[in-house]
């Protein structure tokens, strides 16, 4: 006798369900959660205890990204308060009132081995590439939902508030400079050489040596981004706590991984879906067969059509 | 009311003609009032203040900044009303998965409203994005990021309210054109059988894609990390979205038929009504007992104490949504509809503080930041919501959608033959008035 429908759903929700859950729970770690290294990763590394806060960088960053000078405090001097829709990288001040060292900050993209706002974004506006790992952005895709200002740890994209085209606004290591075999603007420019332009692996090796040559010059005595938030391809080397210069503590797992493990596993080959959807299906049509007779029993008695 | 209510207590069961047998359309009552004609005003406010929004940006028209990217039109009238306006869901399967067949009576409420706080909550998130034509992407797949939370909203979303939701509501405008015009019978019962054929795969989907994407909502703030405030930021937070979702639905489904009785004085079922309540109560006491034990676990619950507002808002949550359960408990035997309006009142309000605090008022970018809607922000999302009670206002008027005892099915045949008898010259009862036997005019020899 051939199988019924029924039956062919039932045995598909029974098996499936099983390697459904099996997927789900059983699987060690998924291709989202491994954070590969990309192959040629490039980065920046920012010394705070050699920046004069000179500000070259701001002005060299926004000469080669062809935006105008953030104007906006005095209407005279380019002095961005903070990143904004104008402002890719900004030198900020820490400047406590107990009398503990003061310092300089250079605030841009992370280049997050792990980006957490490629992992929300939608549509892949928001994209690593595979071999430079320069997380950037991509016009045609975003829709504007500025998610990913909401989940950066370094708070990083700056959406644009004015105008009915907004963009989306973030260093992207000035890759285009990059193609034609030139540094990135705030590298180019920088006086003392407190940022500094290089692949990731030179540029780790190059502050471990600083760390070993000094010792006690530097908090932590650690490189922030070797590790942090899953590794990043920004690196920084500080004298005063990095917490005080806005670098979270974050813990050695990348943000997404972290928080998004269970989510990812639920949807990993929308295989537990699947499941629940036979599943349901099943149920219904036997709930539906037994309301549908009521019904027609109802408009037998009363005369009146039945309502399904 | 209540000598009357304490009096018609002692009856254990509920008179026969109270009970709800069949949707009726509300007649007899004009569709454009007073009220309605300023639901219709805020509308048109808020499409102008739109049009004007796409011109100038989000910056002019709204209190948003870079440390809130987010405002109400996101974390209010998406997050928190379609929470409202998950009945279909919630309702839908307490009454075709589990079997509560009383509640089956609800269901063309709990669809009708979970359409409109979808529609209005999808357009709203339209004008809220940024860069709107680029929503094109949602056709192609492979362009997805099949691991945010947001791409699982907004994807899952906008299917569910075009497709599952959109073809649930059909039957009852079928209905209206089954009785609109004889000549139309054939061919609407003919599309009747066929949405009957699929109906176990829609349905299925009204089910399976609301509770991905109302789990998603919650998982959204997952990635926001400590930004949110350890009460509400937890790895459960996609579970208790959606639990929240549930019960703030039963009471919005719920209270809203109890409102619509009150207003155009129709019977209430208090079998049906006592039969929600129950199962809202535990869905309230389930919710409630997984967040405070999460809490605990988590090692939070020493910031319920702090003297701030995050302290505050959590209590206000706690005790509105509880103080909701415990009136619902105490209405269901005594019979008590004013308690039992005022625990789903209280209970949903509860829910919608929780629903947006994650990412409004427990959400903390930074010590400086601050937001707070902006009169336009304001103005646009309380004309989408006015859309949507408009919307609701002539579809209750004009098809079979709320629940009433059958003779209010008969007294509107009497209505519409006596007062509008012209209607008979349209052919719109050729074989018969309805409220008579209407098999007959399926099988008219």
């Amino acid at each position: 006798m051939a199988i019924t429908r029924r039956e062919l759903i039932t045995t598909i929700a029974k098996t499936g369900g099983t390697a459904a859950v099996a997927v789900t729970v059983g699987t060690q770690a998924l291709h989202a959660e491994t954070v590969p290294i990309p192959s040629a990763a490039v980065g920046l590394l920012y010394d705070a205890t050699i920046c004069i806060g000179c500000k070259a960088c701001v002005a060299a960053c926004a000469e080669a990204n062809d935006t105008p000078p953030d104007t906006r405090v005095d209407g005279l001097h380019q002095s961005p308060t903070d990143l904004n829709e104008l402002t890719r990288n900004v030198i900020k001040l820490y400047k406590p009132t107990d009398g503990t060292p003061a310092s300089f900050v250079k605030r841009q993209c992370m280049h997050c081995l792990d980006p957490a706002c490629a992992a929300g974004c939608p549509f892949q506006a928001l994209s690593k590439d595979p071999q430079s790992g320069i997380v950037t952005w991509t016009a045609d895709k975003c829709i504007g939902c500025r998610y990913c200002t909401i989940t950066c740890p370094y708070h990083i994209p700056r959406f644009q508030w004015q105008g009915y085209n907004p963009r989306v606004t973030k260093c992207e290591l000035c890759n285009h400079r990059l193609e034609k075999g030139l540094k990135p603007g705030c590298t180019s420019v920088c006086p003392t050489g407190a940022v500094i332009f290089g692949p990731r692996t030179v540029l780790l090796t190059e502050a471990k040596r600083r760390l070993k040559e000094n010792p006690g010059r530097y908090a932590e005595n650690k490189v922030y981004g070797e590790t942090d938030n899953g590794g990043t391809q920004s690196l920084y080397l500080s004298h005063v706590p990095f917490e005080k210069l806005g670098l979270p503590e974050l813990g050695e797992e990348s943000v997404p991984a972290r928080t998004l493990r269970w989510q990812r596993r639920f949807y990993q080959y929308f295989a537990l879906p699947a499941v629940l959807y036979i599943g349901l299906v099943q149920i219904i049509r036997n709930s539906l067969k037994g309301h549908e007779e009521e019904a027609h029993e109802r408009e037998r008695q009363t005369g009146l059509r039945a309502q399904l | 009311m209540s000598t009357e209510a304490r009096t018609m207590d002692t009856s254990a069961s509920v008179r026969p003609e109270q009970r709800w047998e069949r949707a009726v359309p509300v007649y007899g009552f004009p569709i454009v009032t007073p009220f309605f004609l300023c639901l219709v005003v805020l509308t048109m406010i808020a499409l102008v203040l739109t049009a004007y929004r796409e011109l100038a940006g989000l910056g002019p028209v709204s209190g948003m900044n870079d440390a809130y990217g987010w405002g109400i039109w996101k974390t209010f009238n998406v997050m928190v009303m379609t929470a409202l306006g998950s009945g279909a869901f919630a309702v839908g399967i307490a009454a075709w998965v589990f079997r509560r067949k009383k509640l089956h009576s609800l269901m063309r409420m709990a669809l009708l409203t979970s359409f409109l706080a979808y529609a209005c909550g999808l357009l709203l998130l339209g004008i809220d994005a940024g860069r709107p034509w680029n929503f094109y992407w949602i056709v192609f797949p492979w362009k997805w990021n099949m691991h945010s939370p947001l791409a699982e909203v907004a994807i899952c979303m906008s299917i569910y309210a075009m497709i599952p939701l959109a073809v649930e509501n059909l039957p009852p405008l079928l209905e209206r054109l089954w009785y609109f015009d004889s000549r139309l019978r054939p061919s609407v019962e003919k599309i009747e059988r066929r949405l009957h054929s699929v109906f176990p795969w829609v349905i299925a989907a009204a089910y399976l894609l609301p509770g991905m994407h109302q789990s998603s909502l919650g998982a959204l703030m997952l990635l926001a990390g400590e930004r949110v405030h350890p009460l509400w930021q937890t790895p459960f937070l996609p579970v208790l979205y959606l639990g929240a979702a549930t019960f703030m639905s039963f009471g919005c489904v719920a209270g809203t038929t109890m409102l619509c009785c009150l207003i155009w004085k129709r019977a209430m079922d208090m079998e049906v009504l006592d039969d929600a309540a129950e199962i809202t109560q535990w869905l309230i006491f389930g919710w409630a007992g997984l967040r405070i034990v999460d809490i605990l676990f988590r090692g939070a619950f020493g910031t319920a104490f702090a003297f701030d507002r995050f302290a505050a808002v959590f209590w206000l949550e706690m005790l509105t949504t509880l103080g909701g359960a415990v009136l619902l408990r105490r209405s269901i035997s005594t019979h008590e509809t004013d308690k039992m309006f005022l625990g789903y009142i209280l209970s949903s309000v509860g829910g919608m503080v929780y629903r947006f605090s994650p990412t409004t008022l427990a959400f903390r970018p930074n010590p400086q930041a601050l937001y707070f809607p902006a009169t336009i922000e304001v103005l646009v999302s309380l004309g989408f919501i006015a859309l949507g009670v408009a919307g609701f206002l002539v579809a209750v008027k004009r098809l079979a959608i709320l629940p009433a005892p059958l003779y209010v099915w008969h007294d509107m045949a009497s209505y519409f033959r006596f007062r509008r008898p012209y209607i008979r010259w349209t052919g719109y009862f050729k074989y018969g008035h309805f409220g008579e036997d209407e098999t007959l005019a399926n099988n008219p020899d």
